[in-house]
Parts: C-alpha cells; sequence; structure tokens
C-alpha cells in the first residue's frame, strides 16, 4: 500500500488529483463512504485555496497512526510558499469570503476533520495540517 | 536472593490466613448497587482473595499476572465494589507488620518492614491495573452494544419510514443515527421520516442541532421529515431554551405524525362505513 | 469535458456521471441557462446519483444554476444526492435551502409535474 503521496498544486487539475489521491489512500486505511466524501472534500477545500490564492503549493497525503491507542488516520498538509494570511481569525468565521465563494472553506475543512491547525506567515506562506482518524 | 519477609511470609503461611481471615470478619463486601451478597457469598470471595493474594508469593510473575487477571474479571461481572479488597490489603498490612515487629530484631524489623510495603504495594497496583484494564474493555464492549442498539429505519407505509430514538443522543451517536437514516432513506425508498423522539429523555440545544442538521440532509437526498413523539416538557425546554425549530412539521404523537405523512404522500386512512359512504374505493 | 444535457418535453434532464472539476462546473452553468433559453423549458431534474463529492465552490455552482434557471422561469429539481454527500454539505455549514430535491429522477420528474400543474 502506498500510504503517502504528495500533489502539486499548479493548475485546477491539481485540485482534482489531489482529491482523487484522498479518497484512494483513505479507502485503503478503511474510512466509510461518508468520512471519506469528508476528507475529500476537505481535501478540495485546501487545494482551491492554494490554487486561488498562490502561485503553487502542494497536497501531503500520509496515513498516520495514534500514540495513546494506536488508532489510524490520514493527515493531510496543505503547503504554500504564497502571500500568508494576515487575518487568521477572519478567515475561520463562516461566511467570510475574498473569492466570491460560500465561505464555508476553512471552517468547513476544521469540521469535516478531527484536527486542524493553521501557521502562517504573511509574505512567506502558510501550512495548514489535517487529521482525520478511524472511528 | 530470596526476599526475607516473603520467606517469612510463607514459613508462617497458615497463622497469617487465618489472622487475615479474622481481620476481615469486620468487613462488608457489598456488590456495586445494591445488589443483595449474602454472608456466605462474602466468605467465599474473601477466602478467594486471600488465597489469590498468598499464592502469588510462589508464582512467577507472569503467572500471578494470569491469577490476578483472571479474579479481576470475576469481580467485575458479578459487580462487586473495588474498594473493598483494598482495603483488606490494608488489614493485611496492620497482620504483617504487627507480628514481624515480634519476630524480628529492630535492626532487621526496617528493612524487613520496607520490603514488605514494596511487595504489598506491588499487589494493590497489580490488582487496579487489572481491575481498570478489565472495566475499560466492559465500556468498549458498551459502547458498541449502544451502537448496535442505535436507531433503525422502519418503513410501515409505502413511501414513509419511522425512526424511533430511544435514549440520550451524544455526538457520535447522532452521527450513526444521521447514516442510518439517509441510508435507509435511499435503501426503502422512502419520501417521509418520521423521527420519533418519544424515548429521548432530554431534549438541549445540542440534541436539538443534532436534529435539525439530520432533517438538512434529509432534505438534501430529496425527501421530508416530521418530527413527532413530542412530550410537554419537551416542548417546555425548547420554548424555554429558545430553540427555533420552526422549519420543523412537529407532531405530538406518531400516530398524528404518520396521518400527517399520508396527506403530504396525497393519501388517507378511512374506515370501511367511510368508504362505503364515499361510494366504494376511492384513490 | 462537458456534461450532456437531454430535452424531454418541456423538462430538461441532466445526469452527471463525471468527476466535476471548476471548469467543468462551470462550463455546465453556461450550456444549460442557454438551453433554456433556445427551448423554453420550464423544468429541469439534475441527478447527481453518480457525483460522490461536492465541495463549497461545486455547491456554490449548484445553488447559482439553481437561482439562475428560476429567473429564467424554469424550476429545478436536483435528485440522487448520496447520504455520505448530503453529510459532508451539512457538515459544512452549506444546506441548499432554496433548492428542491428528490429521491430520483422519477421522483424530481413527478415533482415538477406537481409543482406546473400536470
Amino acid at each position: 500500500m502506498n500510504n503517502q503521496s504528495c500533489i502539486e498544486i499548479g493548475n485546477e487539475w491539481g485540485i482534482v488529483s489531489a482529491r482523487q489521491a484522498g479518497r484512494e489512500l483513505s479507502k485503503n486505511i478503511g474510512f466509510g463512504s461518508v468520512d471519506q466524501a469528508r476528507i475529500t472534500t476537505a481535501i478540495s477545500e485546501l487545494a482551491r485555496n492554494i490554487y486561488l490564492y498562490t502561485e503553487i503549493g502542494q497536497i501531503e497525503l500520509t496515513s498516520v497512526v495514534k500514540d495513546n491507542d494506536g488508532r489510524e488516520g490520514i493527515k493531510v498538509v496543505a503547503r504554500d510558499k504564497g502571500p500568508g494570511i494576515e487575518n487568521l481569525r477572519d478567515v475561520m468565521v463562516d461566511g467570510f469570503t475574498t473569492s466570491g465563494g460560500l465561505g464555508a472553506g476553512l471552517p468547513g475543512v476544521k469540521r469535516l476533520m478531527d484536527e486542524f491547525d493553521i501557521e502562517s506567515m504573511p509574505g512567506e506562506g502558510t501550512t495548514i495540517t489535517t487529521v482525520k482518524w478511524l472511528r | 536472593m530470596k526476599s526475607v519477609v516473603l520467606q517469612h511470609l510463607k514459613d508462617n503461611k497458615s497463622l497469617y490466613i487465618e489472622e487475615w481471615r479474622k481481620s476481615l470478619e469486620q468487613h462488608e463486601f457489598t456488590k456495586q448497587g445494591s445488589t443483595f451478597s449474602s454472608k456466605d457469598m462474602q466468605q467465599e470471595m474473601k477466602d478467594e482473595f486471600i488465597s489469590v493474594v498468598f499464592q502469588s508469593i510462589e508464582l512467577s510473575s507472569e503467572e500471578n499476572r494470569d491469577a490476578v487477571h483472571r479474579f479481576a474479571n470475576r469481580l467485575i461481572y458479578n459487580g462487586w465494589a473495588f474498594s473493598e479488597f483494598i482495603r483488606s490489603l490494608q488489614a493485611l498490612r496492620r497482620v504483617v507488620l504487627h507480628n514481624v515487629s515480634a519476630n524480628f530484631t529492630k535492626e532487621e524489623f526496617v528493612d524487613v518492614s520496607v520490603e514488605f510495603e514494596d511487595w504489598l504495594d506491588e499487589q494493590i497496583t497489580r490488582l487496579a491495573e487489572e481491575f481498570s484494564k478489565i472495566q475499560n474493555e466492559v465500556m468498549t464492549m458498551q459502547k458498541t452494544a449502544m451502537k448496535e442498539l442505535s436507531a433503525p429505519l422502519i418503513p410501515v407505509f409505502d413511501k414513509i419510514s419511522v425512526m424511533p430514538i430511544v435514549g440520550t443522543i451524544d455526538t457520535k451517536r447522532a452521527a450513526q443515527i444521521m447514516e442510518n437514516l439517509l441510508e435507509g432513506i435511499i435503501e426503502h425508498r422512502a419520501q417521509v421520516v418520521l423521527i420519533d423522539i418519544t424515548g429521548v429523555p432530554v431534549v438541549d440545544t445540542m440534541v436539538a442541532h443534532h436534529i435539525i442538521k439530520a432533517s438538512e440532509a434529509v432534505r438534501l437526498v430529496g425527501a421530508e421529515c416530521l418530527l413527532v413523539g413530542i412530550r410537554p416538557e419537551i416542548a417546555q425546554t425548547i420554548v424555554n431554551l429558545g430553540i427555533d425549530l420552526d422549519a420543523f412539521t412537529t407532531k405530538s404523537t406518531l400516530k398524528k405524525g404518520i396521518e400527517a405523512a399520508l396527506e403530504l404522500t396525497n393519501r388517507t386512512i378511512e374506515t370501511s362505513e367511510q368508504m362505503q359512504s364515499n361510494g366504494g374505493l376511492k384513490r | 469535458m462537458r456534461i450532456p444535457i437531454l430535452k424531454l418535453g418541456r423538462y430538461l434532464l441532466i445526469s452527471v456521471q463525471v468527476e466535476l472539476d471548476d471548469q467543468t462546473a462551470l462550463q455546465f452553468q453556461e450550456d444549460l441557462l442557454n438551453k433554456i433559453h433556445q427551448e423554453g423549458s420550464l423544468g429541469v431534474v439534475i441527478d447527481l446519483t453518480s457525483v460522490d463529492m461536492i465541495d463549497s465552490f461545486i455547491a456554490k455552482v449548484i445553488g447559482d444554476v439553481v437561482e439562475m434557471s428560476n429567473l429564467m422561469g424554469a424550476k429545478v429539481v436536483l435528485t440522487g444526492i448520496q447520504p455520505a454527500v448530503a453529510i459532508t454539505l451539512i457538515d459544512m455549514g452549506v444546506s441548499l435551502q432554496e433548492v428542491q430535491t428528490a429521491l430520483d429522477l422519477e421522483q424530481g420528474l413527478e415533482r415538477l409535474q406537481q409543482e406546473l400543474g400536470g
């Protein structure tokens, strides 16, 4: 089983390949259909953010194991060298949008996944790390 | 080097067992809840405990762990309260230290008592460890059982299904219920589902939030939700908490809900007299 | 890639069978509106049975296309949204409140017929 992959997001097709890779990996790990849809959707949101706001970035997918109880899960890291996010607090509010979308992107991802962490330096880029654990 | 105190305990095993047994006479071993436990059952339990503890002197650590595990298992499945066993070990401490001080010199006593305390701590820790391990296993099993008991979707008429929810709804269970609900709708081709909350003890904002989410998802897959079984006290809490269920069709009973559901799917229930007076079958 | 739009009397039928990328979704929006204009259609059924993921962007495109079609006088019913997709949308806080739904193509057509009076 290929349990790690890294997809470059340089154009719209990157979004599609990232979510296909995510669906494949989450299926292999053993996620049910609802969680597969959650994970794929979260990856799509993260990949779209990279595509919309930065020139280039990547989505890393890894299968992981939880320290304390050995549960399996999938880790999704979205990394870019874009402008960074200045108003971190604003982007986590439902309905806040700078792109004309539904504004459900980042807060949506947070609700779809179990763990969510965002690091951003204006001018240097953004790294978003999320994990979903098997139930 | 064989421990002095363990050798001493082994050599005087019958004496200690006798004394410990006597000191335990005052102890009331109880079962969790108020399940009755007779004097005989208690004595049996005490004797078994005593023999497990004294066996541990002679068994290897591996064998001992197994024995303690088996004992803890019986303890939990029969519902004995755990704290009493810890207290019994403390009673053993008093018995042993009392005798030891008479049998050893003052110089020896310090070493021997330290050794004994270490051994006793080890026994307590082991018992506690095994006990909590088994309790965790039981808890996991119960959780699985809860999940299996989770709300089924029952087709009652063509296009109409009912989902009775019994018990408290937490986030995990809500997710499970939602999946059952949506997959059942597709399977039975239901157009209307009645969610019956007669068996839900408390409806707070959290529970209401889960129900609202479920009904929105139901609408997305192409069916409609009716909320039934709203008891007076539930209606009161819903309004007092300011929960907005306006988007919902709600009915007090399942019966009224089914009537409404039939209406939504363009059908009614008629008695045979009504049918005759209407001039035969009506579609 | 283009999504085929079928005409059935006064209705249009669309069954989405491909993975929806952004470009395909936007192209579909344009094609559907043109077709409604061209045929003077009164109702549209969009079947999403084969769609296994809708993210916020696709949801926005779908919501928009429904609103735009309504403006042009065509009622839209979405059918066959999968349970996993529905749950994910609700988790994201997207409830597509203005949109009509039905279980499958057949019930979708029935629904249109009811609304448009036979």
